[in-house]
């Protein structure tokens, strides 16, 4: 039963080992979907390219349902798996901050490693900054330390927060994400076409 | 819009669906009726006076002693070591590591076999493993290890070694039959250090 | 098949096989580490490092960085997600080296000098830099893996992302478009 580590059926050195191994999945797919390109991804906020978030909610949708019935079948222990910890306040704004970050410098961390990965400059120049900013953060953490920690609502899930079950949400969420990629594909057909 | 796509949108949303019809699961962590009635007819589960007096003398490090009384019962007397969760605390959280502990025996007690009954009950439920109860609880104590009787001269000789270990457990808890009130004094608290389970897979990313 | 050659560079996956493959990956990760994927961990871990390096005495007492128990004399760089991320590099190096995409050059649109381009990708790093740390994630760590568990976070993040993108999208649609 998963998660492997945390039965300790891995051990540390190995979990390196797959690190990479997982890693070099990631990248590779990422590449390959285009996500090396700052402006096939900046496409999704003009019109011209959807890739992005079709590839973002078909991979969240296909980990929810697979995840859920991994653990429904007992194949993984659910429980233990590694929520992300609900900070409304820091969430938002970090979002936010993000959101203006993504539309001007046309790459997000993961991505701009896979455009360095395969010499682009404006990768190298976007992960460099990255650097400086997280020290930047580093630097001014102990004044915004206290916005930092607002509003915490622990390890939630999005279902118990709506009152709802994990498989109904599941199932809303995957209509409306077959919405959106009609949707899309209707505005694709009508936007200029944008050649890079 | 090609067909292929109609195809896959109709997949997802069906397995998507798949989630929401699936039967309730049953809970894991708690164990089939049948299974759980089995264990509840099992005398296994009953350990008497004379063994845990006996691994208590002996310092045994994987017996770990449950009052399930209320405080102020524990307080009057308790045996050496014991720790008390009372009853209706029992499934708080706090307590869930003390109660389910790998390679350690969890012995329950109360006053006689009803409260000890249904806290094992409650806690075996969980699917906990390891769990007992000391027959007779405290009542059985007494009787038994603290004021043990002589047996009848015409009794069976394991009925005088039984005796003798019992005089000799006597001695050992401080309340030889002599002596009745220093067996009533506070009993000696234990600091219990207990393997915390690991709650939560490591920190996450990014 | 000439046309075919020239243009193999622009041919990527379908997006729906990549966020399949992308998924099965999430499911494999969680089913081996039980946590998800990252990409700017490494990145902190990668500053940590650096200034620990340049001034021990700074990083041991800084409210921030001594979050990170450096006094214990654990290596910051021995970190799951570092490794996770040189092999995302490799991987994409990969990709790009088979579908013949490798080559140094400054992706910009036609209209936008390629210096100009350069300083908007840095002030975007900046920005995604300090959002990351102040959200506890970025794209892949905070929206993509706290979403594969149904974390209420992990869909805020991801909605903030793409929301403010597409609310400000028209104020900066200089930098990308005509």
């Amino acid at each position: 039963m998963g998660p492997l580590t945390y039965f300790g059926e891995i051990s540390t050195e190995w979990n390196y080992v797959i690190a990479i191994f997982i890693g070099m999945a990631f990248g590779y797919i990422m590449e390959a979907s285009g996500f090396s390109s700052s402006r096939k991804l900046i496409g999704v906020f003009y019109g011209y390219d959807f890739a992005v978030i079709r590839v973002f909610i078909t991979a969240t949708l296909v980990a929810i349902i697979g995840l859920l019935y991994m653990g429904y079948f007992g194949w993984i222990d659910y429980s233990v798996l590694f929520v992300h910890p609900t900070f409304i306040f820091s969430a938002t704004i970090g979002g936010v901050i993000m959101g203006f970050g993504f539309i001007i410098g046309g790459f997000c961390p993961g991505t701009s490693l896979c455009a360095l990965a395969i010499g682009k400059i404006d990768g190298w120049v976007f992960t460099v900054a990255l650097f400086v900013g997280i020290f930047i953060y580093s630097l001014v953490f102990p004044f915004i330390e206290p916005y930092y920690n607002m509003g915490d609502m622990g390890h939630i899930t999005i279902s118990e927060y709506l009152n709802i079950s994990n498989a109904w949400f599941t199932f809303w969420f995957a209509l409306i994400s077959v919405a959106i990629f009609y949707v899309t594909s209707v505005i694709r057909k009508k936007v200029k076409e944008v050649r890079y | 819009m090609s067909k292929r796509y109609i195809l896959l949108a109709i997949v997802l949303i069906g397995s998507a669906f798949g989630l929401v019809v699936l039967p309730n699961k049953h809970d894991t962590n708690q164990i089939p009726a049948e299974e759980f009635l089995i264990d509840i007819y099992n005398p296994a589960r009953f350990l008497s006076t004379h063994q845990v007096a006996k691994r208590l003398i002996e310092r045994d490090p994987s017996i770990f002693l449950v009052d399930v009384r209320t405080p102020s019962e524990f307080e009057e007397y308790s045996i050496p070591g014991a720790f008390n969760i009372p009853l209706e605390n029992l499934l708080e959280e706090e307590w869930a590591d003390y109660l389910s502990q790998d390679g350690v025996d969890v012995v329950l007690f109360s006053n006689g076999d009803i409260y000890a009954d249904q806290a094992w009950t409650l806690i075996a439920q969980q699917g906990t493993k390891n769990l007992y109860i000391m027959k007779g609880g405290v009542n059985q104590w007494f009787s038994t290890i603290i004021q043990p009787v002589e047996p009848p001269e015409t009794a069976p000789s394991e009925a005088f070694d039984l005796y003798a270990f019992e005089k000799a457990a006597s001695i050992y808890f401080g309340g030889s039959s002599a002596n009745v009130e220093s067996a009533t004094t506070t009993p000696t608290k234990k600091t219990v250090v207990v393997r915390k389970k690991k709650k939560k897979a490591a920190e996450g990313g990014c | 098949m000439s046309f075919w050659k020239e243009n193999k560079k622009h041919v990527y996956w379908n997006p729906y096989f990549g966020g399949f493959m992308l998924g099965l990956l999430l499911i494999a990760t969680f089913y081996i580490t039980g946590r998800g994927l990252g990409a700017t961990g490494a990145t902190k871990s990668a500053v940590i490092t650096t200034v620990k390096t340049i001034d021990h005495d700074y990083a041991q007492h800084s409210a921030y960085y001594s979050k990170f128990h450096l006094d214990e004399g654990r290596n910051p760089m021995n970190n799951w997600l570092v490794f996770e991320t040189i092999g995302m590099i490799a991987g994409a190096f990969l990709s790009g080296a088979l579908s013949g995409r490798v080559k140094f050059r400054i992706q910009h649109p036609p209209h936008i000098a390629s210096n100009k381009r350069l300083i908007y990708a840095s002030i975007g790093g900046l920005l995604f830099g300090f959002g990351s740390q102040f959200a506890r994630g970025c794209t892949s760590g905070a929206a993509l893996s706290g979403s594969a568990v149904l974390s209420l976070g992990g869909f805020i993040t991801m909605a903030a992302i793409f929301g403010t993108a597409y609310i400000v999208a028209y104020f900066f649609r200089k930098i990308w478009i005509n």
